[in-house]
């Protein structure tokens, strides 16, 4: 079957459906400063602004931004900033380890096909067939519509829904780089299976693994937004950059763009970084 | 090819299979079940038993699973715990609905991803090719449901233009083209703002990785002009994985759909995933699944039917 | 001359640097007469600048490219004519590429690809077009030429893609041919083949053909003129059978003395490396490599001392070397001549057979290998030839026990395959691979002092200075500087690197190490280098060797015996002085006849023609 994780035709490198377009340095630069200003915001303002995002103001509800609200307020009267701000570590708090959850289980499973006897890879792959088979955010609200989803099983289930792909290319990249002359030559001087894994297959694939995990933190914020702005993901009282949205576009026909804006930019720029983040590496894999 | 079918078949086939299982057994295994989503939480147990008897829920959950299936290789999908209504006859009428919009919608999005991947693999390098990079990595990080909210607070709420959901259903009498056209248009966009960055960035690589090879030199020593060697030569190899990954991804812009059509309440495939979601209505959901596995097998397939046309090397003897 | 049909007249190029800014400069100054009828051989090692003179001939040199000096072809200047007449006149020159498979579009019929400078330029009907493309095809030796229309590139052999590459280089019936290294990669006696074709349509159609190659070897027979370059620059130039004769430039010699022959007793590699196109040096640009160079040599480019026919750009041209003319094929000393007492043999293949499994194929395919039996003797070195695709690099992988197997495969007397696990590894590590692509051989994400360091670990040293200490001295044994140990293998020239993996190898302190193709992926000069490395390794490190090519010459130079390797089966194996002059089997004669050896002086060679027991490919 022809995969979107590599390209025939040239043979021995496994390569990425490349993103090498923009300039590689300019772009990773530019990512680094966008993530940082967003957990910023999200981590360091709050020892700063210590509005509670929880408390209502009865008497101040859907005020537009003044210097007592940055943000404005909600229909509730509370502070949008601090509400944004709180939605954030909520997002981020569930997002990151939902991706180093998708990353290990990927890699995992990878690499136990990639290296193991051809059956298990055979059936391995039948089975990674069977979860792609159908889309993460369906199989994710169907889920999500079964369970009762608190934070770790949040985790857990949004790291199990996205690893195939991730699978898939460290797959396909493990069963190219175990059939490398300097592999070979490893096995032949006397290496073993951890001695190849730590000492050549890591190694190698660790520029790609990188970068797929950038992609993959911006993968989760994105699929954890959708599930929230739907209702199924973190659940209320919680906020999270989802809910927010989904809270506004209630509210639409009272124009709240102060309540629709700080979330939907704030996602943006999270996976802009990680995109630009993503690219970058790519570029400079590519110099190098 | 009969191979490449029964393969695709079969493992759709096996993940339907293990997901229905997983469905049912943890819908058995949450507390509460759907005589209370349908009663509410203060039922009276006597009631919740009539209920759960009325649906074959009281029966052990292997022969509710059997029952299930037998009932599904007749063709009949179950009704729903909300509505009453058979399943199967939800699912037709809702399907339409998102036909016509993912038909709009992705005909827009090839003619539009088609023309900027062109332009941005041949001018690769140049200053038209990273105008069009970036411009496509920015669309990449617009979640669609922030597109939707913004379209309907500005060109909705503000502008006044176009409706921002609400359509009831395409075939009753008065709804007019122009009518169908209004409501389709914002979903429509907002699918497309979403589906057109990933394909246009990956048909540039594509194109600009072909026209790097070295048959592309041997066409112009020859004598043949720029153009002629982007149609006739580039453009037939540089489409294989951009068919392949429209294949693989039919299923996922669908997905995308559903957010997009619970954003304008659109009565599509997408907002019935969601009703049935929500309310915890598992035979509409079940079948909702079913219906997007098949698609994405079909999807799959045609993707490699097409490469196989593409693609002389692969020979489906 | 009036007959010159394409002339290049101080044909200078500069590409942009990789990363864009600076231009370099790649080539200066070229001239070069192609005549109609005959053969100019352009030659040079990598980065000499050979293809770039092509492609700026052509104008299909890349965006940015800075070009001057003038391309005559029909009276015309090629640099100054518009993009739409540059196109037209492109089908007057025809134009053939390294590797075809690439070179050729996979998914346009092989009809298609031929015709379409016909259509393009003599706008012919379709009918036309393909009855052209027939009778092309027919003429390049294309056998059924009517049927094979609509068949795709994927469908031809490796010879066969070529002969359609020139095809389509013939739709218009050009008046030059420029053939870039048209017969790298092929195996030598189909690149035979090819470079006859070359001559027959050379002498039917007046047809002028600029030859582009690396390998001096294969055009002795048939260029009439040459040109070297090195670095950019052209040293000497000249008649070819003057050339063979009696080379005047140190460069020149230096190479002629490279490439390996049949009967050759020294082999001489040219130590260095090429300058930095970026940081030439302000004289001779091979001043710092030559054994000839003088002080005066480092002022200035040297000028040309002859005429534009027949020159040599250096300032104290030699006399031409006495050749080494053992015309009886007197063997050189064998590598391990004095360890060959030893009887019992070091490894033994009795009967080995290898079917490669293959995936969903339903048709039985025939073995790779089919009851090869063979034997090597502790410090000797066993040459395995064959061309590609005749199980020479499945029986190097079967000896290094990387395949199933049926048959035995002894070493010092007990079969490997049965020893328990701790065991068979430490016999494995008694056999050690030094593979054909160096780039491929080091893990590019692996510095070369812990390359180097990985089987010293793994046999046990873990002390970092005695590591450290170890791997310089396996640098130093390989003719490496020890500072090497910090570089990236991405950082090093490609000799460096196959050097390295040759320290690799016997980093492991291996009795048998096998080498498959070590050196067809590097220059002649370091391809020389290389092989002189090995032989002197092999005395005193009392290594054995099993030496795969498909270098006949080379192979000779190292091997005390040969095999010959067809379809998978060893169809002869002698002492190499009795193969080469007494080859029993057809096939071996024709490797024999086909192979570059030594010239008896007057610049004829002994390559006549060739009658291939196989049929063309």
């Amino acid at each position: 079957m022809p995969d979107a994780g590599s390209v025939s035709g040239t043979g021995m490198r496994v390569r990425l459906p490349g993103l090498a377009a923009l300039s590689g340095s300019g772009s990773l630069l530019a990512g680094i400063v966008l993530a940082l200003l967003v957990l910023f915001l999200c981590f360091l303002v709050p020892l700063a602004w210590r509005a509670d995002p929880y408390a209502l103001n009865p008497l101040s509800p859907l005020s537009h931004p003044s210097r007592a609200f940055p943000l404005g307020t909600d229909e509730l009267g509370r502070d949008n900033l601090a509400r944004v701000m709180d939605a954030g570590r909520a997002t981020l708090l569930v997002a990151l380890p939902a991706a180093a959850v998708t990353f290990l289980a990927g890699l995992l499973y990878g690499l136990a096909s990639g290296l193991g006897p051809r059956l298990l890879d055979a059936a391995m792959m039948r089975l990674l067939d069977a979860v792609l088979a159908l889309p993460g955010l369906v199989v994710l609200i169907f889920f999500a519509a079964i369970l009762r989803l608190s934070t770790p099983s949040l985790i857990l289930l949004l790291g199990l829904i996205s690893w195939p792909p991730l699978a898939r290319l460290v797959r396909n990249e493990t069963r190219a780089v175990r059939d490398r002359d300097f592999v070979q030559a490893a096995y032949q001087m006397g290496g073993g299976f951890f001695h190849v894994v730590t000492t050549h297959l890591l190694r190698v694939m660790a520029p790609v693994l990188a970068v797929n995990f950038t992609f993959l933190v911006g993968e989760m914020i994105l699929l954890l937004s959708a599930l929230s702005f739907l209702g199924l993901g973190v659940q209320p009282p919680q906020t999270s950059w989802g809910g927010l949205l989904e809270g506004a576009l209630q509210l639409v026909a009272l124009d709240p763009w102060w309540l629709v804006l700080p979330p939907g930019l704030l996602i943006f720029a999270s996976l802009l970084s990680a995109s630009l983040i993503g690219q970058g590496l790519l570029a400079r894999q590519g110099r190098a | 090819m009969l191979r490449v079918v029964r393969a695709r078949l079969g493992s759709a086939g096996l993940s339907l299979l293990i997901l229905t299982l997983l469905a049912f057994v943890m819908s058995h295994l949450t507390p509460g079940g759907p005589a209370y989503s349908i009663l509410g939480p203060a039922a009276r147990p006597d009631t919740v038993a009539a209920i759960n008897h009325e649906f074959g829920l009281d029966l052990p959950i292997w022969r509710q699973y059997l029952r299930w299936l037998w009932q599904l290789a007749h063709g009949r999908l179950g009704s729903s715990y909300l509505s009453n209504q058979p399943v199967g006859a939800m699912l037709l009428s809702y399907e339409a609905n998102t036909i016509l919009l993912q038909l709009v919608a992705l005909t827009a999005s090839l003619a539009i991803a088609f023309g900027l991947g062109l332009l941005h693999g041949v001018f690769h390098a140049r200053r038209l090719g990273r105008l069009i990079g970036t411009v496509e990595l920015g669309l990449f990080a617009l979640p669609s449901f922030f597109v939707g909210t913004l379209l309907i607070l500005w060109v909705s709420m503000g502008l006044g233009w176009l409706p921002a959901g609400g359509l009831e259903d395409l075939r009753l009498q008065h709804q007019t083209p122009g009518s169908i056209l209004s409501h389709l248009a914002l979903p429509a966009a907002t699918i497309t703002l979403f589906t057109v960055p990933a394909l246009s960035r990956y048909l540039a690589q594509s194109v600009h990785e072909e026209l790097g090879r070295d048959y592309v030199r041997s066409a112009a020593a020859r004598g043949a002009s720029p153009g002629r060697i982007l149609f006739r030569h580039v453009l037939r190899n540089a489409l294989r994985p951009v068919v392949t990954l429209l294949g693989l991804s039919l299923p996922t812009i669908f997905a995308g759909g559903i957010v997009t059509e619970t954003v304008f309440s659109y009565p599509g495939l997408g907002w019935l995933l969601w009703q049935s979601a929500i309310g915890q209505d598992y035979p509409v959901l079940i079948g909702i699944v079913l219906v997007i596995g098949v698609l994405t097998v079909l999807g799959n397939l045609l993707a490699d039917l097409v490469n196989g046309l593409l693609d002389p090397r692969t020979s489906y003897a | 001359m009036t007959d010159t049909v394409l002339q290049l007249q101080a044909l200078s190029v500069s590409l942009p640097a990789h990363g864009g800014g600076r231009l370099v400069p790649v080539l200066d100054a070229l001239d070069l007469q192609v005549r109609a009828g005959g053969m100019t051989a352009l030659v040079g090692e990598s980065g000499s600048g050979k293809t770039v003179a092509a492609l700026a001939a052509m104008r299909l040199l890349p965006r940015g490219a800075r070009t001057s000096g003038q391309v005559r072809f029909d009276g015309l200047d090629l640099l100054a004519q518009d993009e739409r007449r540059m196109r037209r006149l492109r089908g007057r020159i025809g134009m053939v590429f390294q590797n075809p498979l690439s070179a050729l579009n996979p998914s346009a019929t092989v009809g298609a690809q031929v015709a379409e400078g016909y259509r393009l330029h003599e706008n012919g009907s379709r009918a036309q077009a393909r009855r052209r493309a027939v009778e092309l095809l027919g003429e390049v030796g294309i056998p059924d030429p009517a049927r094979r229309l609509d068949d795709y590139p994927h469908q031809f052999s490796g010879g066969q893609r070529q002969r359609v590459m020139i095809a389509a280089a013939l739709a218009c019936d050009p008046r030059v041919l420029i053939a870039d290294e048209p017969t790298t990669g092929l195996d030598p006696l189909v690149a035979r083949q090819i470079l006859a074709l070359l001559r027959r349509l050379q002498q039917s159609h007046r047809l002028g053909v600029l030859f582009i190659t690396h390998d001096l070897s294969i055009v002795e027979a048939h260029a009439d003129r040459l040109t070297v370059l090195y670095a950019g620059r052209a040293v000497e130039w000249g008649g070819a059978g003057r050339f063979f004769a009696a080379p005047r430039h140190p460069y020149s010699q230096a190479l002629l003395a490279a490439v390996p022959r049949l009967g050759q007793a020294a082999l001489q590699g040219i130590p260095g490396r090429l300058p930095d196109p970026l940081l030439l040096p302000p004289g001779c640009r091979f001043a710092p490599r030559c054994p000839h160079h003088r002080p005066p040599c480092d002022d200035g480019y040297p000028p040309a001392l002859g005429d534009a026919v027949e020159a040599a750009c250096c300032l104290f041209p030699l006399a031409p070397p006495v050749p080494a003319r053992n015309m009886n094929v007197v063997h050189a000393p064998p590598a391990g001549a004095a360890a060959r007492q030893d009887d019992a043999a070091l490894l033994a293949l009795e009967r080995v057979t290898v079917r490669h499994p293959v995936i969903g194929a339903r048709r039985r395919t025939a073995p790779a290998l089919q009851e090869v039996s063979l034997t090597l003797h502790r410090g000797e070195c066993l040459g395995i030839v064959g061309e590609s695709g005749s199980g020479k690099s499945t029986l190097g992988r079967a000896i290094l026990h990387m395949l199933r197997h049926d048959g035995r495969i002894l070493l010092d007397g007990q079969p490997v395959a049965d020893l328990p696990g701790p065991e068979r590894r430490r016999a494995r590590r008694r056999i050690q691979p030094v593979f054909q692509d160096p780039r491929e051989s080091l893990n590019p994400r692996l510095r070369i002092g812990d390359a180097l360091a990985e089987p010293l670990r793994l046999g046990g040293l873990f002390d970092r200075a005695r590591l450290d200490r170890e791997v310089a001295a396996l640098l130093a044994k390989v003719g490496l500087d020890p500072s090497l140990a910090g570089r990236w293998p991405g950082q090093v020239s490609g000799g460096q690197a196959q050097r390295v993996a040759v320290a690799r190898a016997l980093a492991a302190r291996p009795e048998i190490v096998v080498l498959d193709e070590p050196t067809s992926a590097l220059d002649v000069s370091t391809q020389a280098m290389l092989l002189t490395l090995l032989r002197d390794l092999a005395r005193s490190e009392h290594v054995a060797y099993v030496m795969i090519s498909h270098d006949l010459a080379a192979v000779s130079w190292l091997a005390d015996r040969i095999a010959v390797l067809k379809d998978g089966r060893v169809v002869e194996a002698a002492d190499t002085a009795t193969l080469l002059a007494h080859p029993r089997h057809a096939y071996s004669a024709a490797l024999v006849a086909t192979a570059p050896r030594v010239q008896d002086g007057a610049g004829q060679v002994a390559a006549g023609p060739v009658r291939l027991p196989s049929p063309p490919a």
